[in-house]
């Protein structure tokens, strides 16, 4: 047993799964407060970076700027979602509400072709893509600051959900009739929900479109997302965090060992292993609430 | 407990909290309610009886926008809120409690009863980020009314459980709680006593005497237990089929033909 090399394996698969937890924080944001999966979650991740390169590559505004500002544009997005698309159906049954994400994914998809065309596009943060070295392990410094930034959302959401909003937010998602009958606004709410999630889209956008390019396939995500969301709970960041760590680690150190023996591809096999067994055994995940389901 | 001058100097020319004209609420062909006028007057506990299906929590639901009326009109100390959203209708002073609770089971006894004081919370994100200097103080006077509350209603030892493993009862108390700690001007309680023994009864209809005589508030009560009506509601409104069949003093209406009809004589279980 190469001891180094498992460790290696063992963090970048940290690291890749920490990647997986910030695609997957939007989808436990929006859950949380609609009890609905956000099937456009992929779609939302795609068009937040097609965004950033809208407004630095071709309209030539600095990286710095651009990210936040895209931000913006997708919080009111996000907002517009709630507001044109999901209030008409505010009490209809969940499966309408996720049949509306999966329209709105393939939506998404059909728009940023028709504007954008489907050729790959390169984000070009500056990362350098020189190894770092820890000891004998090389470590890639881009997944390195993606899983700082899924780090910091994942502890900014945290602290939000102390503050007002978020006990607010925490309301809605436990019950509507309640949250009405106090005087919160559910309906605000998911728009709220459905904003950070699109703004959380923007960052997993810019880390996954440096690492694979910017291009329809981003919108993919959601299937490892969707896994680490309901390994996690479906409700819980912390969880859509654990879980993310942990399926990193698994699809890495166990693809390892597969690949040689079923000659490759076991990766994919993996992720559905871990979603599959995960609805079977445990349905309301690592951290999730046990009125959870399956979904 | 006494009360106080200002519910027991009770004037009946006084501009009504609630007043509802000519309420009907239909779902498809289905007419729930129809032609309903009802007025509830400062500190006045007003009943509202009738046999499963009658239409009192449809009316409930059209007086607090949850399902808005199809026709009539609704206001609250003389402002037309008819069809005016649930969130909205709440922050205007109207707290209510639901026939089958509408708790925040995943949370707390008292988180759920601080979000009862939502409405007086400012959630601006300059107060909550400048929380020492700015919300501070707003924070101790809205801990204050949730403690009274609490004491009132003897939920102290229970205040960090979880509300999603209490008895019945006590779910019924903390729902309660929760819509006094809005201090409301008019509170609407749908069936407050439904599932209790006579000793909860007897209890729930003290925290309702009383918390009319500390805090002035108007009660819309909706109850099965015509002791209950009888026992603290000033006047109360009976309803079948969606419709008005007496209205007036407790004693009186228990005893209307038509509201025993509907109770006990009729054809319809």
């Amino acid at each position: 047993m190469d001891w180094v090399f498992l460790s290696e394996l063992a963090i970048n698969g940290v690291l890749t799964g920490l990647l997986y937890s910030l695609f997957a924080i939007g989808l436990v944001l929006i859950y949380k407060a609609s009890s609905v999966p956000n099937l456009a979650q992929g779609g939302l991740t795609m068009v937040g970076a097609y965004v950033v390169l809208a407004l630095s590559h071709d309209a030539g505004l600095p990286l710095w700027l651009a990210i936040p500002l895209a931000a913006l544009i997708m919080f009111g997005l996000g907002f517009g979602i709630e507001r044109v698309a999901l209030r008409r159906l505010a009490g209809r049954p969940v499966v309408m509400i996720l049949m509306l994400t999966l329209g709105l994914d393939i939506f998404l998809r059909g728009t940023t072709l028709a504007i954008w065309g489907g050729t790959s596009r390169s984000m070009e943060l500056g990362v350098s893509y020189d190894p770092l070295f820890l000891g004998d392990i090389f470590i890639s410094r881009i997944h390195l600051v993606g899983a700082g930034v899924a780090l910091a959302l994942f502890v900014a959401f945290m602290l939000f959900f102390r503050t007002r909003t978020g006990i607010k937010l925490r309301a809605i998602a436990d019950d509507y009739m309640a949250s009405w009958s106090v005087g919160i606004s559910v309906e605000r709410g998911v728009g709220l929900s459905w904003a950070l999630a699109s703004v959380v889209a923007v960052a997993a956008g810019v880390i996954w479109g440096e690492i694979q390019g910017v291009d329809q396939a981003l919108s993919l995500l959601l299937l490892k997302g969707l896994t680490v969301a309901v390994l996690g709970g479906l409700d819980s960041i912390l969880g859509a965090v654990i879980a993310g760590i942990i399926l990193g680690v698994v699809e890495n150190v166990g693809a390892d060992f597969l690949d040689p023996l079923v000659g490759g591809g076991s990766r994919e096999l993996i992720v559905a292993a871990v979603l599959i067994l995960t609805v079977m055994i445990r349905p309301h995940g690592l951290f999730g609430r046990h009125d959870i389901e399956r979904v | 407990m006494m009360i106080n001058n200002k519910t027991a100097g009770l004037q009946l020319g006084d501009e009504p909290i609630l007043r509802c004209t000519g309420i009907e609420r239909r779902f498809g062909g289905v007419v729930a309610v129809t032609g309903v006028n009802l007025e509830v007057k400062p500190g006045e506990i007003f009943g509202l009886v009738g046999p499963n299906g009658s239409g009192k929590t449809t009316l409930t639901n059209a007086i607090t926008g949850f399902y808005p009326p199809n026709e009539g009109a609704v206001r609250l100390s003389g402002k037309d809120i008819t069809g005016t959203a649930p969130h909205k209708v709440a922050k205007l002073g109207v707290a209510r409690t639901f026939q089958n609770l509408a708790l925040f089971n995943g949370m707390s006894v008292l988180d759920n009863i601080l979000l009862g004081r939502h409405i007086h919370m400012n959630p601006g994100v300059l107060r909550t980020a400048f929380y020492w200097w700015a919300a501070r103080p707003e924070e101790i006077e809205n801990r204050k009314v949730v403690e009274e509350v609490i004491e009132f209603l003897q939920l102290e030892s229970i205040r960090h459980e979880l509300v999603d493993g209490l008895p019945i009862g006590l779910k019924k108390r903390v729902e309660l709680a929760r819509a006094l700690v809005a201090e409301p001007q008019m509170l609407i309680l749908d069936e407050p006593m439904a599932g209790m023994n006579q000793e909860e009864k007897g209890y729930m209809c003290r925290f309702i005497l009383d918390a009319r005589a500390e805090r002035g508030v108007s009660v819309l009560l909706i109850e099965h237990h015509m002791d209950v009506i009888t026992g603290i509601c000033d006047r109360m409104l009976a309803l079948n089929y969606g419709e008005m069949i007496a209205s007036g003093i407790p004693k009186e209406v228990v005893k209307d033909p038509r509201v025993i009809e509907a109770y006990i004589g009729g054809s319809h279980g």
